[in-house]
């Protein structure tokens, strides 16, 4: 028993030793035009400032409500975005600013993304097998024969029926449309997976479906997930740590355990004790506190002074008005932006 | 407790060139005074189809309420004209809707809105439906009525239109409120303060609620009752404990299952196989047979009734036939 115990620590060492993606300090910003002359007159922080480090085989949960700038974030990465400022480091290379075929040439094949609406991201005049094995064809990878046979493998890894191969997206629901975009995303083999609200269109019980899917998936092929999401209890099923943001930038990230058992930042303690909880059997669950935030978000284009949760923040004090607080490591391994832990 | 609504068998066909889609299956349902009552279901349950029925806004053809009952306050509305429906909507029973940016006329502004209704229902004059829009507005929490009432929907945020919306289903004090996924489309610090103040209003006025939605956890938190719908039909109703205690109908413990839960972790999430059935290509005998992992023979052969067990719960699922009398 012990030395299994070991043999298991000793490769969550080396898992978590690994960083297979890191952000320092990156920020997008959008610019605001108007007028005849579309000069620009300020700008959207949709990020602003964001560091991160991604291990090689988790799954790395971000949450935060709308217009956080979560999706952004995954968007970056992927570099469908260029970072206004900072680096993205992906396997020891810094990929902020490489033109499209650099980064064709050997970063796309490894970061894939999976998107929220299954309705919207599937070419409704493509077949399965055209929509499945254009990544391949992208990067000429396989053809003939053994590119029908890659596709007819992938439908069955995602638990598709292979001889679907020539149907539409239309004929299919919106959780088998889901597991088409998965076979997509899983074609090229690819290390990193970005899962951008994957299971919110979805009902619940098919919702339960795909996220079984999306675990089986990452233990069989190794992959590592960035998993976006509104939803808490989503993240905190899958996720191997979550990271907390609000308006563009990061206020709490730790392991799932502690970030969901010990919150320290107030807004993730009000974010989580607003979710509501379904009175379940056997719950061990201790009723929280409920904390209702007053007010709304702030715009991104106009981001309060200081710590941009202060206007909202129940603990508040002067300090947090004038001076943003710096993204710091307070426990092992649990950042979190507060005046109140420094 | 007495039944402010009662649905007794309802259905509401939609019908198609040839084919007819049974979107509402002989639901029955029961809504006392002062009580919260959830429908729950996923897409393609009818049990948006359901509470549309009730407001008889059925879009006609192709929809049909075909047969049943909708008794409110010892009225059928199924037999009462268009004309006397109007003077129920509104001031008996009134609904907010899941988009509040789409349910609001971007083109007038919010207190012209809430002005129409008391004027329309109630008979206010216009300075007497602004003083009461105005009080409305702060009884939902906006710390600045007075500005609010002149400003068009696209200045508020979505929250902010959600209570826009109560506001204007709780002015002419309904009683009986209609919510359709009244916080679906809002992020959970909005949600918990729309669902605070529902259960706020629905306690000041006494008014009943028939909330419609997908979300357990917000059943749990602002339900007394649950109605639990699959493919057009009834399939568990029970107290609220009841039901999160001990689960009958094999579709609610899946359900229950598919739900990650933020207080506990699970190595796996139980759940339900297959998808919802098409309503036009509905299977023989029971609805979810074809998905139940405890389905027998009898269950693809026969439908089940909505049977009524012990401590006022009800199910529809032949495990549960005969077992623990019917009292």
């Amino acid at each position: 028993m012990i030395s299994i115990n070991e043999a298991e620590k000793a490769s969550l060492e080396k898992k978590s030793s690994e960083s297979l993606l890191e952000l320092i300090d990156v920020k997008k910003h959008f610019p605001i035009k108007s007028g005849f002359l579309q000069k620009t007159v300020g700008h959207i922080k949709a990020v602003d400032g964001i560091n991160l480090k991604v291990n090689r085989g988790e799954t790395l949960g971000i949450v935060g409500e709308s217009g956080c700038g979560k999706s952004t974030v995954g968007r970056t990465v992927i570099r469908l975005y260029e970072p206004t400022d900072g680096k993205i480091i992906f396997n020891g290379k810094d990929i902020s600013h490489l033109s499209e075929s650099d980064l064709r040439k050997d970063v796309r094949k490894n970061i894939q993304m999976i998107f929220q609406d299954p309705f919207a991201s599937l070419n409704p005049r493509k077949t399965l097998r055209s929509i499945i094995r254009e990544p391949l064809d992208t990067h000429h990878l396989l053809r003939g024969k053994e590119r029908d046979e890659k596709v007819e493998n992938l439908l069955e890894k995602v638990g598709l029926n292979a001889s679907f191969i020539n149907r539409y997206p239309h004929e299919f629901s919106g959780g088998q449309r889901q597991r088409i975009g998965i076979a997509r995303a899983l074609a090229l083999n690819p290390e990193l997976i970005i899962a951008d609200e994957a299971v919110s269109a979805l009902d619940v019980s098919i919702q339960a479906q795909i996220i079984n899917l999306m675990e089986d998936l990452q233990e069989e092929f190794g992959l590592t997930y960035i998993f976006i999401s509104h939803d808490l209890s989503v993240v905190r099923h899958i996720s191997d740590r979550v990271g907390v943001m609000y308006l563009g930038k990061m206020m709490e990230l730790a392991s799932k355990k502690e970030l969901y058992t010990e919150p320290l930042h107030p807004y993730t303690q009000a974010l989580l004790s607003a979710v509501p909880v379904p009175r379940k059997k056997g719950s061990m669950a201790v009723k929280r506190e409920r904390v209702i935030l007053k007010g709304e978000l702030p715009s991104p284009a106009n981001p309060p002074k200081g710590c941009v949760f202060h206007t909202r923040c129940p603990a508040a004090f002067d300090l947090c008005k004038q001076v943003n607080p710096d993204f710091k490591e307070v426990k092992n391994n649990h950042f979190v932006a507060c005046h109140l832990y420094t | 407790m007495t039944a402010l609504l009662e649905l007794k068998n309802l259905k509401t066909y939609f019908k198609r060139k040839k084919t007819v889609i049974p979107a509402v299956d002989g639901v029955d349902l029961v809504i006392n005074k002062g009580e919260t009552v959830a429908l729950v279901g996923e897409s393609g349950s009818g049990k948006s189809i359901t509470s549309l029925s009730i407001m008889k806004l059925i879009p006609s053809p192709p929809g049909e309420i075909v047969d049943g009952q909708i008794h409110f306050e010892g009225r059928d509305l199924v037999k009462l004209s268009e004309e006397e429906m109007c003077k129920i909507r509104g001031n008996d029973i009134s609904m907010i809707f899941q988009e509040p940016m789409t349910s609001l006329n971007p083109v007038l502004t919010i207190g012209e809105q809430i002005i129409e209704v008391l004027t329309y229902h109630q008979g206010l004059n216009q300075s007497a439906a602004k003083l009461k829009a105005i009080e409305m507005l702060e009884l939902v929490g906006f710390s600045r009525a007075k500005e609010i009432i002149n400003d068009y929907p696209h200045r508020l945020s979505g929250g902010m239109r959600q209570r826009v919306m109560i506001a204007m289903a709780m002015s002419c004090n309904p009683k009986l409120l209609i919510a359709d996924e009244p916080t679906t489309a809002l992020d959970v610090t909005i949600q918990a303060q729309i669902l605070d103040l529902m259960k706020d209003l629905s306690k000041r006025f006494d008014t009943s609620i028939l909330i419609i939605t997908h979300d357990l956890g917000v059943v749990s938190e602002v339900a007394d009752r649950v109605v639990v719908m699959y493919a057009g039909q009834v399939v568990e109703e029970a107290l609220v404990e009841d039901l999160f205690e001990n689960p009958l109908h094999p579709y609610t413990n899946g359900l229950m299952g598919s739900i990650p839960s933020i207080d506990e972790d699970h190595s796996r999430l139980v759940s339900i196989e297959g998808n919802v059935p098409s309503p036009e290509n509905l299977p023989s005998g029971c609805r979810f047979a074809p998905r139940c992992p405890n389905a027998f023979d009898r269950c693809f052969s026969e439908l089940p009734e909505l049977s009524r067990k012990f401590g006022n719960r009800s199910v529809r699922c032949f495990l549960h036939d005969g077992k623990e009398g019917q009292r």
